[in-house]
């Protein structure tokens, strides 16, 4: 086999590999890399209900067992600053301004049907589970945190404190629960029902009766329910018209753009950007030391070969100039005397020695491997 | 306190308040003026469903009675209602199947489209229908009727659909628009005065208050005063002609709270029907304390009631000191 053939051989087999993962893929759905679960819970977060009482941030940090908090779950001030998830707090209620009145949200993760952060984690930490929970586990997380950044909804959180084996934290649809058969904490301890837990296929269904039994109350949309793909956990918001003018029809659904929510995300999964890339890595992580290492020993081996080779000339060449010297040195003893056969010698080895050296900076010189 | 002037300024506040309500109850009650018409139009009258098909059998919905004296007092101008100008009935234009005249707009949409939109020139003219639920913003209304929304049921429809004594030569008569007035003024004066003074249930057929105490565990039960929420509501509505008009039943007040049961002086408790756990057959139902919540945030918050806040619980509910240790999720969390 020579370099060529390997080459060859090699290359198809890499772009064939490159094309069976994209074929994968498109197997799968053209669009998703997890499989939907028809019977998966969700949770519906009806704005119009909620109150910021916190409750739910109080629910969640009892039944998850969180560290008490530097200000309690009665202080309602926190409510003036926009809050991010942290490693101890799982989700938080925000505040904002709608038509000059106050909406809250809660902030959670979103549990996508077809997450981005599983997309982002060559660890595989993140799996989507039956249930609808998004699950961690972070056995294997080498704290890369790609799944912080891939996320849309600014959802997971890093363990900055831990010096030694920080994770990356984020709710977990109280997952240990429902498996109990009991209700995530936030939503049993809303006191509004504002928050309403089901299967994510009735919670459409009432999402939708919401909207129709109540015109004008919301905005004729659940945010969610494409979004990103389709989340578990979907949000109504109230609508508030604003004033009519020319592009009045445009400004539909600013309201989930005022409550903080990213409207630009379209309708399929996020990790379906970068999945074809991404699936590429495990081929280059397989191939790519074969083929550069292969190309690596084909040269090396060459070079040593064409050494051997030219060292095995040159020395055939010397001595066959020995022998040719000594036969000629040997004439010149007979004939001439030892005398002249030493000048002789003498003089035949100064001048091979002279060619040898020009021979040295010309000869191997400009050879190209 | 230490001199005294802040309990001076109360003593003060306290006497002019007692004068003040002393001379409120002396004063002499002002008598409702009668209200007078400025138009020649009869005061009330019969609206048919006037068609030009041929209709022997006199077959159509059930005619209204207008009460157009106390319309056209509540309204700023004839033209308000007669959009045209002309003060001419409603049925010359706006028939059962729509005329060139009325711009094909039929009797139905006339009276009961729910949002017109604004005319570029001229008048835009208003239904009996969206002038209603215009005022139903008003602070009185916009607690109830932030949450009870109109349902197209009979009981509805009456309220207006409704004359007393109509015979079907009347009917055929007067969707033919041959019905002559005399005959119509008696049919509206005879329902009108069927109409007066519905049997309303009063505040003292009531509680006078509620225990509500389906759950308990954080916070301790809440006393309801419910006679005061009622009085306070038919307060502010004693004066409201509308208001009498639509609440046609004796107990349409109380249907905010107490609804989708049989309207009576004594409904079924909340707790039957809204669990204390969501009810998977019904995920849309609220559970009992979001149910409580909802109702009593949902109503002060139409009437722009400030206190008290939504987030201050004790208020309602004082604090339960002596808290299960794991509250809320050891009585719901299904043990």
């Amino acid at each position: 086999m020579n370099r060529r053939r390997f080459l060859t051989i090699l290359g198809s087999a890499g772009l064939a590999s490159a094309l069976s993962t994209a074929k994968t893929a498109h197997a799968a759905g053209g669009t998703h890399t997890w499989p939907y679960h028809e019977n998966s819970y969700g949770v519906l977060h009806d704005t119009t209900r909620c109150i910021g009482c916190r409750r739910c941030e109080a629910g969640c940090n009892k039944v998850n067992n969180l560290p008490k908090p530097d200000k309690s779950f009665d202080d309602l001030s926190v409510l003036d600053k926009n809050r991010r998830m942290t490693p101890t707090s799982w989700t938080v209620v925000n505040k904002y301004e709608l038509n000059g009145k106050p909406v809250f949200r809660k902030l959670q993760c979103f549990h996508c049907n077809d997450p981005a952060c599983a997309s982002a984690c060559f660890a595989k930490c993140f799996q989507k589970q039956p249930d609808g929970s998004v699950a961690y586990d972070g056995s294997q997380c080498v704290g890369c945190r790609y799944c912080m950044v891939a996320c849309p909804f600014y959802v997971p959180s890093f363990e900055y404190d831990d010096a030694w084996d920080p994770l990356v934290v984020k709710c977990t649809f109280c997952e240990p629960r429902l498996k109990e058969g009991k209700l995530p904490g936030c939503v049993e301890a809303c006191p509004m029902d504002a928050l309403t837990f089901g299967r994510r296929s009735d919670l459409i269904k009432v999402a939708r009766a919401r909207i129709k039994n109540n015109p004008g109350k919301y905005v004729d949309y659940i945010y969610g329910e494409w979004d990103a793909g389709g989340t578990a956990w979907m949000v109504l918001a109230p609508s508030a018209p604003v004033a009519a003018s020319k592009d009045s029809h445009q400004a539909t659904g600013h309201e989930f753009a005022s409550l903080g929510l990213d409207t630009h995300l379209g309708n399929r999964p996020m990790g379906e950007l970068t999945g074809g890339a991404l699936g590429a890595v495990p081929m280059i992580v397989a191939f790519w030391p074969v083929l550069f290492g292969g190309a690596y020993a084909i040269a090396k081996r060459r070079e040593a070969m064409h050494k051997a080779e030219t060292e095995t000339i040159v020395k055939e060449a010397k001595e066959d100039m020995a022998a040719a010297m000594d036969a000629a040195v040997r004439k010149i003893a007979e004939t001439q005397g030892p005398g002249m056969a030493d000048t002789a010698r003498q003089a035949m080895a100064d001048a091979l020695k002279a060619r040898e050296n020009t021979c040295a900076n010309c000869g191997h010189h400009g050879e190209d491997k | 306190m230490r001199n005294g002037t802040t309990l001076l300024l109360l003593a003060a506040i306290a006497v002019a308040g007692a004068a003040y309500l002393t001379l409120w109850d002396a004063g002499p009650v002002p008598a409702a003026p009668a209200l007078t018409s400025v138009s020649d139009a009869p005061s009330a009258m019969v609206i048919f469903p006037v068609g030009e098909k041929p209709n022997p059998e006199g077959v159509g919905m059930k005619p209204v009675v207008f009460n157009h004296l106390v319309h056209e007092n509540r309204v700023d101008d004839c033209e308000s209602c007669h959009h045209t100008g002309e003060t001419v009935a409603c049925t010359t234009c706006h028939t059962v199947e729509g005329r060139s005249e009325g711009k094909f707009v039929t009797l139905d949409q006339a009276m009961h489209a729910p949002n017109i939109a604004k005319r570029v020139k001229g008048n835009t003219p208003q239904s009996c229908v969206s002038c209603h639920t215009e005022q139903l913003q008003r602070r009185e209304c916009a607690g109830c009727h932030g949450i009870v929304k109109p349902t197209r049921s009979e009981a509805y429809c009456n309220a207006c659909h409704n004359v007393a004594g109509l015979t079907k030569a009347d009917m055929v008569a007067g969707i033919a628009g041959k019905l002559p007035a005399k005959r119509n003024a008696q049919l509206a004066a005879d329902t009108l005065k069927a109409r007066e003074n519905p049997v309303q249930l009063q505040p003292t057929d009531g509680p006078y208050k509620v225990m509500i105490d389906g759950i308990t565990d954080e916070y301790k039960a809440n006393m309801f005063a419910h006679r005061r929420h009622v009085s306070s509501l038919m307060e502010r509505l004693k004066d409201n002609s509308l208001a009498s008009a639509f609440h046609s039943q004796p107990a349409t007040l109380c249907s905010t709270c107490h609804h989708n049961s049989p309207l009576k002086s004594a409904p079924p408790k909340c707790g039957s029907c809204h669990s204390q756990r969501i009810n998977p057959a019904n995920p849309e139902r609220p559970q009992l304390k979001a149910a409580y919540h909802l109702q009593c945030m949902g109503c002060h918050k139409g009437m722009n009631v400030a206190r008290p806040l939504n987030t201050s619980c004790v208020t309602c509910h004082k604090d339960n000191e002596a808290k299960p240790v794991d509250g809320a999720a050891a009585k719901l969390g299904g043990k």
